[in-house]
């Protein structure tokens, strides 16, 4: 597509001025300490023409579909395991099952409202899931909020190409949490400023005209979740997009030492007086180890072959996979599956070699804990650097929100690694990120 | 069939008053296959509000609020229990896969595995329960009861390194050799007659049903345990859990009475 890339970076500057104005910012704690820093951004976006985006969101709808239906089977029937297709100890020993939501139906069914799917597109053009992330997923705001900008820096561009509007995202969360809210208000919950995407948790209450609460201003009263006002005034709330993972969510249910949290929030909800957005319990389904089994799950639960493949994986707890991947530890990266962010990834090449047999000890004691995949040969994406232009390694992150269907956001966090020699694009490791296009046909 | 009456007394004492006190309290024994609850009382002070309802292990919960200013937070339960001893708890195969797991308190460590490989339980029995008790009779000479060593937070492995601990210890560090063996087995809070403390065992999962093994006594539990919860550990079979404002220093203390009655 014939878009002027310098017309486009002319403005660049004015663009991340902006951004950093606005207070679109990323926060990390490192050595104890809380930052803030800005989230770059490349002027030039990923274009993902009409008919590359329709089988994306088959593939898409597919697989946030059988993950929905698998979460709500392990609390309830445990049809997958008791038929064998999954190894019970990936369920009962990962991180993410939470076994106080065994038995427990969320409203309408929905565990996974929000999921933000990590892609990569190969060199060969062909798109490989690299994550779900199914519990808090973070990041739409940042594109939304670009987009707004560039709007109205080129307009002609938008005028003259038909690039989907991506400003309807509010309206889609708008419709997922009203979609199960029990009978009340809909609030997103704040753990607070502190938190590395509150500038994301305050655009979306901006946006949707939800209130943004803090743990502070929720109490749990006869049954019922209330908001409390600045005037002391309550109202009851029926749907809570809450930014605070399980564990801390309520101290008397979980981890008592939480300062944050709401008592009872969790009894609540186990009553079916509220529904909380994404589900508790949801990790389990984006467990690293679970990953593997989800093109299973799609023929399992849907009786479909999967249309998005994963990136070639193997579980060494299996001793197929185990033998393949001592035999080919070079070529392969390794993750280890209780780790996000981009931490707890080996690429096998790069170790010493004492780190090598460190490693393959530590692996053969644990093998539960990890998973290998073959390193997929990214196609990278040009940025704008420096008046030049500089092909880097580059994922998408995709939203996917479940009302009564699935629907797959026209956009998408399109991040990229600055480092040349890195494949790690996470923006708590100090990416950046682009804007997503997706065409109109 | 042996019948029991038991009374369960909790109070904590806070140095400083306590406002907006919210908690979740599983100190209920409730009727099942094996034991009949009849004349139950139940008191909790204060309490404003209160709600009882089954955990996802089925134990019976009352939470709440206690909302007044308040400087102690009590609880009272008595009743009488029947025991049967031929009343057998079954379960589905497809709830008990979770008892195989070890969790961070029944995390088998170097101390553990290398006592478990000494044992090689596998190499005698072939039966979950016979496996089990061969276990117990083992760590039975291998640790010793005493109080102070260890507290509420120490783990399985932690707590076989001292060889020394209370009956919570003796229980998690069965239930983590039973693990290494995916037997499912799970923690049981309870009484037994005499005064003091409650008491903690094991249910194991064999041939279907599931059967009850005392470590601290080295034993298979008789017509006098009296169950008031299960779990995976002790962490989910926690008796009380709150949260409040103020209160500074705090003390508990607990009274379980327990005697067997005609």
């Amino acid at each position: 597509m014939p878009i002027e890339l310098k017309e486009l970076c002319r403005r660049a500057d004015d663009v991340n001025e902006l951004l950093a104005r606005y207070g679109v910012k990323f926060g990390i704690y490192k050595g104890g300490k809380f930052h803030e820093q800005l989230f770059p951004f490349d002027m030039i976006p990923r274009i993902i023409d009409a008919s590359d985006f329709a089988y994306l969101e088959r593939g898409l709808k597919q697989r946030v579909k059988a993950l929905n239906e698998f979460i709500r089977d392990i609390y309830s029937e445990r049809k997958i395991i008791m038929d064998g297709v999954i190894a019970e100890e990936f369920i009962y020993s990962g991180s993410g099952y939470l076994v106080q939501c065994d038995g427990l139906a969320p409203p309408k069914n929905i565990y996974t409202h929000i999921s933000g799917i990590d892609l990569v597109q190969g060199k060969d053009q062909s798109w490989y899931i690299l994550e779900d992330n199914l519990r808090i997923p973070s990041g739409a705001s940042y594109p939304m909020m670009a987009r707004n900008l560039c709007r109205r820096s080129d307009p002609e561009i938008f005028e003259q190409y038909s690039i989907a509007d991506n400003r309807n995202y509010p309206e889609i969360l708008l419709r997922t949490m009203d979609y199960v809210n029990t009978g009340g208000l809909s609030v997103i919950l704040t753990p607070g400023r502190f938190n590395a995407a509150y500038f994301e948790h305050s655009y979306f209450a901006e946006k949707t005209g939800a209130h943004l609460v803090t743990c502070d201003e929720l109490v749990v009263e006869n049954e019922h979740l209330y908001f409390t006002d600045y005037s002391g005034k309550r109202e009851k709330v029926g749907a809570v997009y809450r930014r605070i993972s399980d564990e801390y969510i309520d101290p008397v249910n979980f981890n008592r030492e939480s300062l944050i949290g709401i008592a009872h929030i969790f009894d609540v909800y186990a009553r079916g007086n509220l529904a909380i957005i994404n589900a508790p319990g949801n990790g389990v389904a984006d467990d690293k180890g679970i990953y593997y089994f989800v093109p299973a799950m799609i023929k399992y639960y849907l009786g479909e072959e999967p249309i998005l493949q994963n990136a070639p994986t193997y579980l060494p707890y299996y001793e197929q996979d185990m033998k393949y991947v001592l035999e080919n530890f070079d070529k392969l990266v390794l993750k280890d599956v209780a780790e996000a962010g981009g931490y707890g990834v080996l690429f096998g090449s790069k170790l010493s070699r004492t780190e090598k047999e460190n490693f393959i000890a530590l692996l053969k004691s644990e093998p539960r804990r990890f998973i290998a995949q073959e390193v997929i040969d990214f196609l990278d994406l040009d940025i704008y650097e420096n008046d030049k232009l500089v092909p880097r390694k580059a994922d998408l992150r995709a939203f996917v929100l479940m009302s009564d269907e699935p629907v797959v956001w026209k956009s998408g966090l399109t991040r990229f690694s600055r480092n040349p020699d890195s494949f790690i694009v996470n923006s708590s490791q100090g990416g950046g990120f682009k804007d997503t296009w997706v065409m109109e046909a | 069939m042996q019948k029991l009456r038991y009374s369960y007394h909790m109070k904590i004492t806070f140095e400083q008053p306590v406002r907006e006190h919210r908690f979740k309290l599983r100190c209920f024994p409730l009727t099942d296959a094996r034991q009949k609850i009849s004349n139950e009382r139940i008191d909790i002070y204060p309490v404003h509000f209160r709600i009882s309802e089954k955990d996802s292990f089925g134990n019976m919960c009352i939470y709440g609020t206690a909302d007044q200013i308040h400087d102690h937070f009590a609880v009272d339960v008595e009743g009488d229990a029947e025991i049967n001893i031929n009343g057998f708890l079954r379960a589905d195969e497809h709830k008990i896969g979770i008892f195989k797991f070890e969790t961070p308190l029944t995390k088998a460590g170097n101390n553990i595995r290398e006592f478990h490989r000494e044992l090689e339980p596998a190499a005698f029995y072939d039966n979950n329960f016979e496996r089990a008790f061969y276990m117990m009779n083992m760590l039975y000479d291998e640790f010793t009861y005493s109080q102070g060593v260890t507290d509420i937070s120490t783990n399985a492995d932690e707590a076989f390194r001292l060889r020394h601990g209370v009956c919570q210890d003796y229980a998690h560090v069965l239930l983590a050799l039973c693990r290494l063996e995916r037997i499912p087995c799970r923690y049981i809070a309870g009484m037994i007659p005499g005064e003091g403390a409650t008491h903690a065992w094991l249910e194991i999962f064999s041939d279907g049903i599931w059967r009850m093994l005392d470590p601290t006594h080295n034993r298979e539990c008789d017509d006098t345990y009296i169950k008031i919860s299960s779990g995976r550990d002790a962490k989910d079979c926690s008796i009380n859990q709150g949260v409040f404002y103020g209160g500074g220093r705090q003390t508990q203390e607990i009274k379980v009475v327990c005697r067997k009655i005609s």
